[in-house]
């Protein structure tokens, strides 16, 4: 019950950071942005999936 | 260079309020000091922390403002050639940088005379430490950092004024650092005292005590005899994280301002 809970909760903040990278990259000309921006997310990800959340 | 000196004049006018503010401020917490000069070293030392942390809230506030002369463009209007964004970014942290220095190593200086009216001898040397030695090192491991980032924030922020979704880098960075951070400081943690530590404060047996004091009477790592032994791999591995968001926050500037 838990473990089902808690994929939910993961899948869903996985799709919200997706969408987060997504605007990051489209939103902006500048190639540092993106790269910034793809490392913050990266981060992000590498908690939800293999963090301690 | 003149137009970092004139970038430089221009951050000291606009900034100069904040700046002034914040090193009268110094005033106040000095008289806190005085009023709690028979309390015991913890509520000085107490003191002494928020001025420090209060201080580095008010710089990263500082050097952070959005202004609207930047995205007005009357900079350019005033240096008549566009400058570089490493120049802007560099005149900015500058100002910040010199504001802090001023800052901590007056701070130094309080807690150097709050020792002398709690009667402990203090030592030339370890005076010198104390009001140079130690501010210097916090600003470089800490206070520098802090500025740096918060300057790549802003740019990075602004870096999505178009499509008008400035709030999701900024969420993204602030969510993201605090993880990123804690891998670094577990590194820096595993390669702290590879190189020998400087050892500070020796005529201080009552700081070095209440520094690095436990309970059950055993040292801290870094301690001998009293004597503090800071380890020099933070100062240098946070100095390069400090050029290494400079340069990034100079690149994005030049590629969304230019």
């Amino acid at each position: 019950m838990t473990q089902a809970f808690m994929f939910v909760v993961r899948a869903l903040l996985l799709c919200l950071v997706g969408f987060w990278a997504f605007r990051l990259w489209i939103g902006t000309a500048s190639w540092t942005a993106r790269g910034v921006g793809v490392f913050f997310s990266a981060v992000l990800v590498w908690q939800i999936v293999a963090g301690t959340l | 260079m003149k137009g970092f000196r004139t970038l430089f004049w221009l951050e000291a006018r606009r900034s100069g309020a904040w700046a002034l503010a914040l090193i009268g401020s110094l005033a106040f917490w000095a008289w806190g000091l005085y009023q709690a000069y028979d309390t015991t070293v913890g509520i000085r030392a107490i003191l002494l922390t928020m001025a420090a942390v209060i201080g580095a809230i008010v710089l990263a506030l500082m050097i952070g403002r959005l202004r609207g002369e930047t995205r007005g463009g009357q900079f350019q209007v005033l240096l008549l050639t566009p400058q570089r964004g490493l120049t802007h970014i560099a005149s900015r942290f500058a100002f910040a940088l010199a504001t802090a220095s001023l800052y901590y190593i007056v701070l130094g200086g309080l807690a150097w005379w709050a020792l002398a009216m709690a009667g402990g001898s203090v030592p030339a040397s370890s005076a010198a430490q104390l009001v140079l030695a130690l501010p210097l090192y916090g600003i470089a491991t800490l206070v520098a950092p802090l500025l740096a980032w918060t300057l790549l924030l802003m740019v990075f922020i602004a870096a999505y004024r178009v499509s008008g979704t400035g709030w999701i880098p900024g969420t993204v960075m602030i969510l993201g650092t605090p993880l990123a951070l804690r891998w670094l400081i577990s590194w820096i943690d595993r390669v702290c005292y590879s190189l020998p530590g400087w050892p500070i404060l020796g005529g201080l047996q009552q700081v070095g005590a209440f520094v690095t004091g436990t309970s059950d009477g055993v040292g801290l790592r870094g301690t001998a005899d009293g004597v503090v032994y800071v380890p020099q791999e933070p100062l240098w591995i946070m100095l390069a994280l400090t050029v290494v968001l400079l340069i990034v926050a100079s690149r994005m500037w030049r590629e969304v301002e230019a």
